[in-house]
């Protein structure tokens, strides 16, 4: 059910062909898993509140450093020292009244990922390290919760939508164990769009609108400001795949 | 022969910033033997010590995955590879 304030509020959205009160509603009753309050987040997290997310589930451990905010812009001067999940949150709730923020001030885990993504509808990867985004990989495929990935480095971005057990997982994609990096070079840009291609994805998954960018991972440079789209199919020896086939999901 | 190997912006400093190199070849590793031969710092960025592909590169031929022929993968007059690497930024 939409209020009259809701009606007005999302009007723009809702005239938008097949998506509709329905749609509106669909989105009122999702919970999204965001891993993540960085760059990428920060995006997806004010588009998905602004559009009337019901739930927003966020989870990151880290506290504000003045090197984050070239691009984490849900995080200002003021915050900084600060859990990022507490000035994120104030935020939002500012931005969008209506929407429910559950903070996490946790490290995402292989014991604690089970819990943390429990309920929600999809899962989206704004973290900023390889090996946490293999356990959400491995977390959305065993909970058959759809994923969406997304990355940045310096000007270039990535973006792909999983669907478990049916396209190919972030594991088909990269083969095997990737070293851990420290630092990277971005500029605020471009997890801005990242973010906002990915929570373009979040909201049609749940309207149930266009197509998926599914078994396609889009490659963007900003440099020569090009989007390639590479063709990602599943790997049949895929461990991440195999390991949930086995187990009965 | 015409093969052109997109480079990713990232690898761009150890290529005189050439955004699309041509490549000679028969196959994906000829190919990549080539660019390295031509900018030797590539080489790290690609392989391990055993000179096998690092596992967060990926190789694309006319936009599909050469795995997992990988460095095997057969390559023609006209084809276009990218190398695109695994970035973990958010």
């Amino acid at each position: 059910m939409l209020t009259d304030y809701e009606k007005a509020k999302y009007n723009r959205q809702i005239m938008i062909p097949g998506f509709g009160e329905e749609g509106q509603k669909k989105l009122k009753r999702a919970c999204v898993f965001l891993a993540g309050a960085g760059g990428l987040g920060s995006a997806v997290a004010t588009y998905l509140v602004a559009a009337g997310i019901g739930t927003l589930r966020i989870a990151d451990h880290d506290i504000i450093e003045p090197s984050n905010l070239n691009r984490q812009v849900l995080h200002w001067d003021k915050d900084v020292g600060q859990k990022k999940v507490d000035s994120a949150s104030r935020k939002l709730r500012q931005l969008n009244e209506a929407v429910t923020i559950e903070p996490i001030a946790e490290t995402i885990a292989s014991d604690n990922v089970s819990r943390m993504v429990a309920g929600c509808d999809i899962i989206v990867d704004a973290m900023d390290n390889l090996p946490t985004r293999y356990i959400l990989n491995k977390a959305a495929l065993e909970k058959d919760i759809p994923f969406v990935y997304g990355a940045v480095y310096g000007f270039e971005g990535r973006v792909m939508t999983i669907i478990p057990g049916k396209t190919a997982c972030l594991n088909c994609l990269y083969h095997g164990a990737v070293p851990p990096r420290g630092v990277f070079p971005v500029i605020g840009v471009v997890p801005a769009l990242i973010g906002c291609i990915q929570a373009t994805e979040v909201i049609k998954y749940i309207v149930s609108l266009g197509e998926l960018l599914t078994n396609r991972l889009l490659v963007y440079d900003g440099l020569s400001m090009k989007f390639t789209e590479l063709h990602a199919d599943r790997d049949p020896n895929c461990e991440h795949c195999h390991q949930v086939e086995r187990s009965g999901n | 022969m015409s093969i052109k190997m997109n480079i990713s912006p990232v690898f761009l400093q150890y290529t005189n910033n050439q955004r699309v190199v041509e490549v000679e070849g028969t196959n994906v590793g000829e190919a990549l033997d080539h660019l390295t031969n031509k900018f030797p710092s590539m080489k790290n960025w690609l392989f391990d010590k055993k000179s096998k592909l690092l596992d967060h590169i990926n190789i694309y031929v006319n936009g599909h995955s050469a795995y997992p022929e990988n460095l095997g993968k057969p390559i023609k007059d006209g084809d276009e590879i990218s190398i695109i690497f695994m970035v973990g930024g958010g």
